[in-house]
């Protein structure tokens, strides 16, 4: 970008324009600042037919719940899907830039994307960063060779698993799948367990809360169960409400502006022949 | 004290029927002293999408000059508006792209997007997208407003209500914030018209 | 290791490991535990520390697992393309040189120590240990990670040459595997003769009576 006097959008890739003005900042004594974390609880099982990925729905800013009922399970194809613990803006961003490599490969090659792809996509791209991008995840899907569950840490290291956990809440989770977790579980068994671990973290995690999100992958069909389990209510809705008398804030200038609405553009001259 | 506090903000984003309400605090601090109070952190990005950018006041002027550029760029390119969903990816990607220096910046898009429906979203300075369905807040005195909010909204609300409920909860809670205050700029945005107000504030 | 009791779950992944390779008289045995642990946390209870990177050539994995599993990674794609160019399988040598350039060229970079082990037609079982600052050293057995130094007394004592094993080999037969449960594992001080003390082993001895 300094090459140039014109900002022309990037081509991608990390900027470090701000970093010595920022470094300048930190040294003058103002702290550096929090990002949005997802203090979060994600899991995930094999079971029978295949995998079950389960996340709460908490996005935390320090101790500030900045979002109620986020989304933690992220698409990355259609038969693979992976849940995001850290830094949400990096859990983000690792994986929609993973989904749609994985996209550009199934059409380079016209399969569907296999497990390891993503794991290796993703893998690299962390270990590449030594650690600075901070997301660690819990990868799960179906391909041709069988059901697969990973879990990928934010240094680039990857496990494979029959059961896994990840986040704040996952000691939590984990407690719960090593005390019932066994082979072959059932669909039905799977999302129990599943759910009751993904609990385990939202009521005895600080960092993690709300509801739970369950996916299940199968061979050649997947679920997205979008708030499977609502296990916290609002307690405290009022039935009316407060309303407010017309007027009463103090308003000290109006402008209004009208929109010109549905405006018609109408094409001059004959249309083009084909 | 961080570099989120050293100039002072409240930013609010409500959904109502068929519109929406986005509205800021008007004050513009050096820490605790005052420099000016008719400060604008609320941006038009055209008729039906606007963004406030709170947070450090250089770091909003010059995001907000990088973001027309982009825009004005993409209306050439396709001859037609961003709708917010799209405005929110380019906001995010350009916040994202600062990872390890960012701006120190928190925005709060709002936008009708097609059929006028409304769109509200926030992020954090790196970009870190957060859709809702009711409401946003940004800015130092972000806890208060989401008190306020919380118990303020209702669904479903129209235009004058929006109006009243987004600066009842923008104006009790800047009462708690040392650092945000004198006013505020409301704009209440339905498909017909763009009401823009101006608040009277406590002046302390 | 972080042995301080706040459990540092950002800490990098990391295996507090002990892996061993030994040759014998057919071929080589690797061994490796399988625990990986962030801080305090087991992280993964059934890792595998002893990778594949040819069909006859084995890597055994300690420290940072994200830069071991780095290292394995590139070491299999290489021997991938040297095995396809020199259209044979690669040797114990040449596999553990380039574990030990990306190693060595890394070096500041890489919290890693590995053992390679293995069989080919030409040296027959061979290990090979590549520790953390990329040196190789050829042994006839090899021990790494945080749990050796509880070895090398043990191997001083045990290790012979043209040793015969039954157990998890490498030779020109193809490898197996074996898996352990931790409490199912055989442990070398329980095939030595029982002692409920000392004194027993000393009054056993029948006193010499003293005289001048």
């Amino acid at each position: 970008m300094s090459k140039s006097t014109v900002d022309v959008p990037q081509r991608g890739g990390f900027s470090f324009d701000l970093c010595r003005r920022n470094e300048m900042l930190e040294g003058k004594g103002l702290k550096p600042q929090i990002y949005r974390k997802t203090g979060t609880t994600i899991v995930g099982l094999v079971f029978q037919d295949g995998i079950i990925l389960g996340a709460d729905t908490r996005a935390t800013e320090g101790p500030i719940v900045a979002d109620k009922n986020c989304e933690k399970i992220h698409y990355m194809a259609p038969n693979i899907y992976c849940c995001g613990a850290g830094t949400a803006a990096d859990t983000e961003a690792v994986t929609d830039m993973v989904s749609s490599q994985l996209l550009l490969h199934r059409y380079a090659t016209g399969r569907e994307s296999r497990v390891g792809t993503a794991l290796t996509l993703l893998k690299t791209h962390l270990f590449g960063y030594q650690g600075h991008v901070s997301a660690a995840l819990v990868l799960g899907g179906v391909d041709i060779t069988g059901p697969h569950l990973y879990t990928i840490y934010p240094h680039g290291s990857t496990d494979r698993l029959a059961f896994a956990t990840m986040g704040s809440g996952s000691l939590a989770a984990m407690a719960m799948f090593e005390t019932k977790y066994k082979e072959g579980l059932t669909r039905d068994e799977g999302i129990n367990l599943v759910c009751e671990a993904v609990c385990s973290g939202i009521f005895n995690d600080l960092g993690s809360g709300s509801n739970v999100d369950v996916c299940v992958i199968t061979k050649g069909h997947k679920e997205y169960l979008r708030n499977y389990q609502l296990p916290n209510p609002r307690t405290y809705v009022s039935s009316k409400g407060y309303s407010f008398a017309k007027g009463q804030t103090e308003v000290l200038s109006t402008k209004i502006t009208p929109l010109k609405n549905n405006l018609v553009v109408v094409a001059e001259g004959e249309a083009m022949e084909e | 004290m961080s570099i989120f506090e050293y100039n002072g903000s409240a930013l609010v984003a409500m959904v109502g029927k068929n519109s929406f309400a986005i509205a800021s605090d008007r004050r513009l601090g050096v820490q605790l002293q005052t420099v000016a109070t008719d400060f604008q952190r609320i941006f038009k990005i055209h008729d039906k999408l606007y963004i406030g950018l709170s947070g450090l006041a250089t770091d909003v002027q010059t995001l907000f000059q990088r973001l027309v550029f982009r825009h004005k760029l993409y209306q050439l390119r396709e001859e037609r508006d961003m709708k917010p969903e799209a405005f929110a990816s380019l906001v995010s990607a350009m916040l994202y792209e600062k990872r390890f220096g960012p701006y120190f910046v928190q925005p709060v898009i709002a936008g009708l997007g097609d059929d006028d429906i409304p769109f509200i979203c926030t992020m954090d300075s790196i970009g870190a997208k957060e859709l809702a369905e009711d409401f946003v807040v940004a800015g130092t005195a972000n806890e208060s407003l989401y008190g306020a909010c919380e118990s303020m909204y209702k669904p479903g609300m129209e235009p004058e209500e929006l109006f009243e409920t987004v600066s009842q909860a923008l104006q009790s809670s800047v009462d708690r914030d040392c650092l945000s205050g004198w006013g505020g700029h409301v704009f209440v945005v339905t498909p017909a018209e763009v009401k823009e107000s101006t608040l009277k504030g406590r002046m302390d | 290791m972080d042995l301080n009791l706040n459990m540092n779950m950002n800490a990098p992944h990391s295996m507090g490991t002990t892996i061993i390779g030994v040759t014998y008289c057919d071929g080589v045995i690797l061994g490796a535990d399988s625990r990986t642990s962030t801080g305090m946390y087991v992280a993964n209870r059934a890792s595998d520390k002893i990778t594949q990177l040819t069909d006859n050539i084995y890597l055994c994995r300690s420290g940072s697992a994200a830069d071991s599993q780095a290292v394995s990674d590139y070491a299999r794609l290489s021997l991938e393309l040297h095995e396809i160019q020199q259209g044979r399988p690669a040797t114990v040598k040449a596999a553990s040189n380039i574990v030990r350039n990306l190693s060595y060229n890394n070096k500041n970079r890489l919290q890693t120590g590995m053992i390679v082990g293995g069989w080919d037609k030409y040296e027959g079982g061979k290990i090979y240990a590549v520790p953390l600052g990329g040196t190789i050293i050829e042994q006839p057995f090899a021990i790494g990670g945080s749990g050796s130094s509880y070895l090398y007394g043990f191997f001083d004592q045990a290790w012979k040459e043209n040793m015969t094993k039954e157990e998890a080999e490498i030779n020109s037969e193809g490898a197996t595997k074996n898996f352990y449960p931790g409490d199912t594992l055989p442990l070398w001080h329980e095939e030595l003769e029982s002692h409920n003390s000392l004194l027993e082993i000393i009054s056993s001895v029948s006193p010499v009576p003293m005289s001048t």
